[in-house]
């Protein structure tokens, strides 16, 4: 029974409802939007290290974040191969290519990694082809979730990379991030015969059978104590994203933008609440009269707010799942409206209502149903 | 102890004192404070016997909505005493009264139906207040019985907009009488009905008195229904006379 009492007198007027939906629905994709571009942001940024291929990573004591290349002697990484657990040290060279736009002969930064290319020290989506294909002369893997920025490339085409020209021999998927719009892959051979650096920025280590990651990961900080960083993917992941929220700071950036969601939502949806008690103030003064508590008549307003709630994020949901899609296909960043975020939001859209609720039930608990007389 | 509460006391001794379901002495009501205070009761002393109609009339102002008020447990005693039925209001918290209050069937000039909820709804509405007391089949029955005996069998499923004022006002009737309150307390109930609707509504107030025993207590100008009251009460300048 008392399920429908707050529902009956808020579909009593169905367009109101229905637009003050539609308006709490803003508010849901306000929020939608800015955590989308939150993690948005942090998953690109910290993209790489799900795609490592490898048990351990090791890095330069200064290369702080991802984005800083800091390069580290090759010595370094023979030594660790030497090292009692672990199989094969896997040096990543990267850098900076001008990539010449075949569409529009525009050139544009592209970032380039070179690696051995039967090693395929990271997970990019690769056909075997492809990894015959990036042992040929010449020939690059180009990232088929780059920016458009690139052009149309097609698998076989020829471009041009510090004015050299390139095959493309297939695709990987990598993706951009706030800093990178896109990234081709080379072999070692490709990469130093056309001189560029030969110091690598990382090395992926890949241990023995049954290894004990930690023990060696402690024993690889140990000797190389002060000069390199040591990493599981994992742990390389967390840094990135403290790194990223603390220091960019897109948390602060992205937390504001959802507050004012937030607010706007709190504001629309104490709006319609009052509005609806105030048109029925006697009704609620009557019911008081004749015995009614105050915690039931909160029910029946707090039953008007989940539905409130519950509709603005049925709504806002689903704008925002084609917000998403073109966020992500505009901007390359990976836009993912996963089980866990969405609940987030409709927890928040549920607190956000209950909470303009118990603000305008301060209308109702005011009422002195004497005055009905 | 004032010469209209010895009158009472002597009445109190030729009925039944158990049938008592209000007792009012010495009740006096000040509005404001400082010199902005105007004391709208003062000294009154009344008995509401179980299964009578009494009509309480006298020009605006004069302190009966107060009264009735008072005796509804909508406001805090200041002087005086007012048991209803057994309980004594004096002192009684906020959520004491509005416990009380369940007890007692109201009925307003305006109905104060909700626009959203039928009939039958508004009367389930009402029954929620004794959840407990009533079994699913009742919960579902006794809201068109009463209906039907208001003359609305017709118009369960109405919402208020399609129901004329007199419908209305018999709805909220309906709703005031469902829980089988020992007192009903009324502010001008047929004061926008015509003059059929308005002997309806008092008619079945009169068969509750008279079936169930109820007191009711009726504020008004209207003259209509007087003729229905075994009592008729005045009140001027804030006492009865």
């Amino acid at each position: 029974m008392l399920l429908g009492t707050g529902t009956r007198i808020l579909l009593h007027h169905k367009l109101r409802f229905t637009v003050a939906g539609s308006a709490i629905a803003v508010a849901v994709t306000i929020m939608f939007a800015e955590m989308g571009f939150f993690f948005g942001i942090l998953d690109s940024q910290t993209n790489i290290t799900g795609l490592v291929n490898g048990d351990l990573v090791v890095m330069h004591r200064n290369r702080t974040h991802l984005n800083k290349w800091n390069s580290l002697d090759r010595i370094r990484l023979q030594q660790i191969q030497a090292l009692s657990g672990v199989k094969e040290v896997l040096p990543i060279y990267k850098g900076g290519i001008a990539f010449t736009n075949p569409d529009t002969g525009k050139t544009t930064r592209i970032i380039g990694f070179a690696f051995k290319p039967d090693a395929m020290p990271f997970k990019l989506g690769q056909s075997e082809f492809a990894v015959r294909q990036l042992k040929q002369s010449h020939t690059v893997l180009f990232d088929r979730e780059s920016r458009a920025i690139y052009g149309d490339i097609k698998s076989g085409q020829q471009i041009e990379l510090d004015g050299i020209q390139y095959r493309v021999g297939g695709f990987i998927s990598m993706g951009p991030n706030i800093v990178n719009d896109g990234a081709v892959i080379m072999s070692d051979g490709n990469w130093f015969r056309d001189r560029r650096s030969n110091k690598p920025v990382m090395g992926i280590v890949r241990l023995a059978d049954n290894p004990n990651v930690e023990h060696i990961k402690q024993n690889i900080k140990k000797i190389f104590n002060g000069e390199l960083l040591v990493f599981t993917p994992d742990d390389l992941r967390q840094r990135e994203l403290h790194y990223t929220i603390k220091a960019a700071p897109i948390g602060i950036i992205f937390g504001v933008g959802m507050l004012a969601g937030l607010v706007i939502g709190i504001s629309i949806c104490y709006q319609v609440l009052f509005t609806t008690i105030s048109d029925n103030t006697r009704q609620y003064a009557t019911l008081k009269a004749m015995g009614f508590s105050n915690f039931y008549l909160t029910k029946i307003i707090l039953e008007q707010a989940l539905l409130l709630s519950l509709f603005g994020f049925g709504l806002g949901i689903l704008i925002s799942s084609q917000l998403y899609g073109i966020i992500g296909s505009q901007t390359a960043l990976i836009m993912q409206l996963t089980s866990p975020r969405s609940i987030f939001i409709l927890l928040l859209t549920c607190c956000m209502c209950i909470f303009a609720g118990l603000l305008a039930m301060r209308k109702v608990t005011k009422m002195e149903p004497a005055e009905l007389f | 102890m004032s010469e209209q509460a010895n009158q009472l006391q002597s009445t109190e001794s030729v009925q039944n004192y158990s049938k008592i379901t209000v007792q009012v002495r010495d009740v006096s009501y000040t509005y404001g404070n400082g010199s902005a205070q105007r004391q709208v009761l003062t000294a009154n002393d009344l008995n509401l016997y179980a299964g009578e109609i009494v009509v309480m009339t006298g020009p605006s102002g004069s302190g009966k909505t107060t009264l009735l008020t008072l005796i509804g447990a909508l406001r805090a005693i200041q002087g005086g005493s007012i048991h209803v039925m057994g309980q004594s209001l004096g002192g009684l918290s906020s959520k004491q009264r509005q416990q009380l209050r369940k007890n007692i069937g109201f009925i307003f000039q305006d109905h104060n139906l909700f626009e959203s909820m039928t009939a039958r709804k508004t009367l389930e509405l009402a029954m929620q207040l004794f959840r407990e007391r009533y079994n699913s089949e009742e919960k579902k029955a006794l809201p068109i019985e009463m209906l039907e005996n208001l003359g609305l069998g017709e118009r369960i499923e109405s919402l208020p907009g399609n129901l004329s004022t007199g419908q209305k006002q018999r709805v909220a009737i309906g709703r005031a009488l469902i829980n089988n309150p020992r007192l009903i307390l009324a502010d001008e109930p047929t004061a926008a009905l015509d003059k059929g609707s308005g002997e309806k509504v008092m008619q079945l107030l009169r068969q509750r008195a008279d079936e169930n025993q109820a007191t009711i207590l009726i504020v008004t100008h209207d003259q209509r229904i007087l003729g229905t009251a075994d009592r008729i009460i005045e009140m001027m300048d804030g006492r009865i006379i």
